[in-house]
């Protein structure tokens, strides 16, 4: 038996040197293990990050990807991504918040792979983190919004009251402002962050609550996009582009480009200057970006936008400048002051002009 | 001259009835089958199964009848896995019920994956008439889809086919007594059969009317928990299709009330809001279990289920 058990060891172990040799030969192509936690075609967050991933298909040379959908934040993900290394991926990107503790886990055990968590904030020797502000994106659609209201009412329908949350509203409040001073954004929380039921009544009681506008931070703006489409208002969207949805009602849309970004991760890991490092991009690095414009936006709004998108662009006009104030009047930041990072991400309130509560 | 209260209040009432409307039909669904003295807690899944196959023949025909037909056919045939089970096998219907559901959600996720992100054309618009020209009703009326207006009429037909026909007859007979169901000379796994399956349609239905006609969307878990939600409304319909009407616009009510909270600027944390419906619902519940009498309309073949004290 014992000679058996070993001989069965031997084999496999040089089953396992063959297959290492056989990556090894083939060391010109590397592969990239992508994970979702939703479907890819949801016209939202997935759907962004599968974006980034066929086009760095296309553009990294020598670059396969393989990628993993509607994959749970729990044990599975950990089995999901040893399943990857096992075929042969050398970089993963698991691209939910909920991954980060399994990538840590993995990663400890496969200290040659190389992990890049998308949101995180905790790194190891062989994980770094990635991620994008879409603020400016947003406050840019804000403006297109403002541009084409005519009740002065937009509505925003929110999963849950968290700082990436509250910031998109406030960003998009803030943009509907600067073009509308009389603009004013109703938010209603789903408390889920799908349920196509109700989105669609939220939708339909933003309409009712006289918006003409709406946008939305869910995973997938497909539900509120056609609700919107229905009952002849404008929408804005989030994540993706979600037009074919909306083509009459469609006005711009705050998206994600992430695979400049990801292109150049894995180019750092092919030439050794990989760190594990919190990448950060914007809309001025091109990570984040607007979409097309919709047919019913005229000239003169579309115009005005792009003008802005240029100020950001060339660092000339800051989003979270001063004065920025609360709900209740208090001031967040004082004229020409400006919100710093770490208040950024742990935002929890709503900006004046916004209708709805945190809490 | 309409008021905007009165305007807001109509909204309101065709908002409740989009929200309440898949739920009506699964209710609907799951008082016949508990009719028939078997509770199916498989209604979730049926629902998803219906919820998926409505969409999906939607967007292969371009027909949403076509896909509430698919829904019903769906629904019925998940159904059967629960008949075979509780009737044909004698198992615990709950855990026959818990089996079906799972099922239901692990076949809709699964084959539900290319569905995600297509776009189907849904119904258009009632054909109003002289209606549309009426100020207020018609804006309003325009708003009601199909599923809504059939929901409506199928309540009613419901209660007339369990009260005034030989099958409700046979339904209601083997829900109080199998034994005496039998000396009657019913068949009765065969009436228990259908009433499970008749159930199916329902609930399958109600998913298809959420995803073809409601959202238009596909989305894996889609119905979350409306199926479920409608099992303990029977309560609240005292196992009466007339009633449905009212205890499914009770929950989906308080639902859009919820949201229609939000929009009008009431400073409420929205957390608390969202356990509206439940707690209406159980309001409800305690207030007629007090005032009613003791069976509170439960078909007596279910006590043994549902009472300890029997």
């Amino acid at each position: 038996m014992a000679i058996r058990a070993a001989l069965s060891l031997l084999k496999r172990s040089t089953l396992l040197a063959a297959a290492l040799g056989t990556a090894a030969a083939g060391a010109a192509e590397v592969k990239v293990g992508y994970i979702y936690v939703g479907p890819k075609s949801d016209y939202g967050y997935n759907y962004a990050m599968d974006q980034g991933r066929m086009w760095v298909e296309k553009n990294v040379p020598g670059v396969k990807t393989m990628s993993f959908e509607n994959v749970p934040e729990n044990a599975e993900v950990e089995r999901v991504m040893e399943r990857m290394i096992k075929s042969g991926c050398t970089i993963i990107f698991p691209t939910s918040y909920g991954y980060l503790d399994p990538a840590l886990n993995v990663a400890k055990k496969y200290p040659k792979v190389i992990f890049e968590h998308a949101g995180g904030f905790k790194t190891a020797p062989n994980l770094g983190t990635f991620f994008a502000g879409i603020d400016d994106a947003m406050y840019l659609a804000g403006m297109t919004a403002g541009g084409m209201t005519k009740t002065h009412k937009l509505g925003f329908l929110a999963a849950h009251p968290i700082p990436q949350v509250l910031r998109n509203i406030n960003a998009f409040t803030r943009g509907a402002q600067a073009v509308d001073p009389l603009a004013t954004t109703t938010v209603i929380w789903t408390g889920t962050w799908s349920d196509p039921g109700k989105e669609a009544e939220a939708a339909n009681s933003l309409v009712d609550a006289g918006a003409d506008v709406l946008t939305g931070h869910v995973d997938s703006p497909i539900t509120y996009t056609q609700a919107a489409e229905k009952r002849g208002v404008m929408v804005v969207g989030y994540h993706a582009d979600a037009s074919k949805f909306a083509p009459k009602g469609w006005l711009v849309g705050a998206a994600w480009n992430w695979g400049p970004m990801m292109g150049r991760i894995i180019k750092s890991v092919g030439d050794g200057t990989w760190k594990p490092e919190h990448i950060r991009g914007d809309l001025k690095a091109g990570d984040a970006e607007l979409t097309a414009f919709g047919p019913s936006v005229p000239p003169k709004v579309k115009e005005m936008v792009l003008a802005k998108e240029k100020e950001f662009k060339a660092g000339a006009a800051q989003l979270w400048t001063g004065p920025i104030v609360k709900q209740d009047g208090a001031e967040a930041a004082p004229k020409g002051g400006m919100l710093a990072m770490a208040s950024l991400e742990s935002m929890d309130f709503l900006v004046k002009g916004v209708v709805g509560t945190v809490k | 001259m309409m008021s905007g209260f009165d305007a807001a209040a109509g909204n309101f009432l065709v908002s409740a009835l989009r929200s309440s409307t898949p739920l009506l039909w699964v209710l609907l669904g799951e008082i016949i089958t508990q009719r028939v003295a078997i509770v199916n807690l498989g209604v979730e899944g049926q629902m998803l199964v219906g919820a998926l196959s409505g969409f999906a023949a939607t967007l292969a025909t371009g027909n949403p009848w076509l896909g509430l037909a698919a829904g019903v056919a769906a629904g019925m045939l998940l159904s059967t896995v629960h008949a075979g089970l509780t009737v044909g096998l004698k198992a615990n219907p709950f855990a026959s019920g818990l089996a079906v559901w799972m099922l239901g959600f692990g076949l809709s996720a699964f084959y539900g994956v290319p569905m995600v992100g297509q776009k189907i054309n849904g119904f258009a618009p009632l054909p109003l008439g002289f209606l549309s020209g009426v100020p207020v009703l018609g804006p309003l009326a325009s708003q009601l889809t199909p599923t809504v207006v059939l929901a409506l009429v199928a309540s009613p037909l419901a209660g007339w086919w369990l009260y005034r026909t030989k099958t409700g007859l046979a339904w209601r007979a083997v829900g109080e007594s199998l034994v005496s169901a039998r000396t009657l000379g019913l068949k009765t796994s065969l009436v228990q059969v259908s009433g499970i399956l008749a159930g199916g349609a329902f609930s399958g239905f109600g998913g298809a009317a959420l995803s073809v006609d409601y959202t238009r969307n596909w989305v894996e878990g889609m119905t979350a928990g409306r199926g479920l939600v409608a099992v303990g409304l029977v309560i609240v319909a005292r196992w009466n299709p007339f009633l449905a009407v009212p205890a499914a616009l009770l929950f989906g009510g308080a639902e859009a009330l919820t949201l229609r909270m939000q929009t009008s600027g009431v400073p409420i944390s929205s957390h608390l809001l969202h356990t509206l419906p439940y707690l209406a619902s159980l309001a409800v519940l305690v207030l007629s279990s007090r005032s009613a009498n003791k069976e509170g309309g439960m078909p007596l073949g279910l006590s043994a289920v549902f009472s300890q004290s029997r």
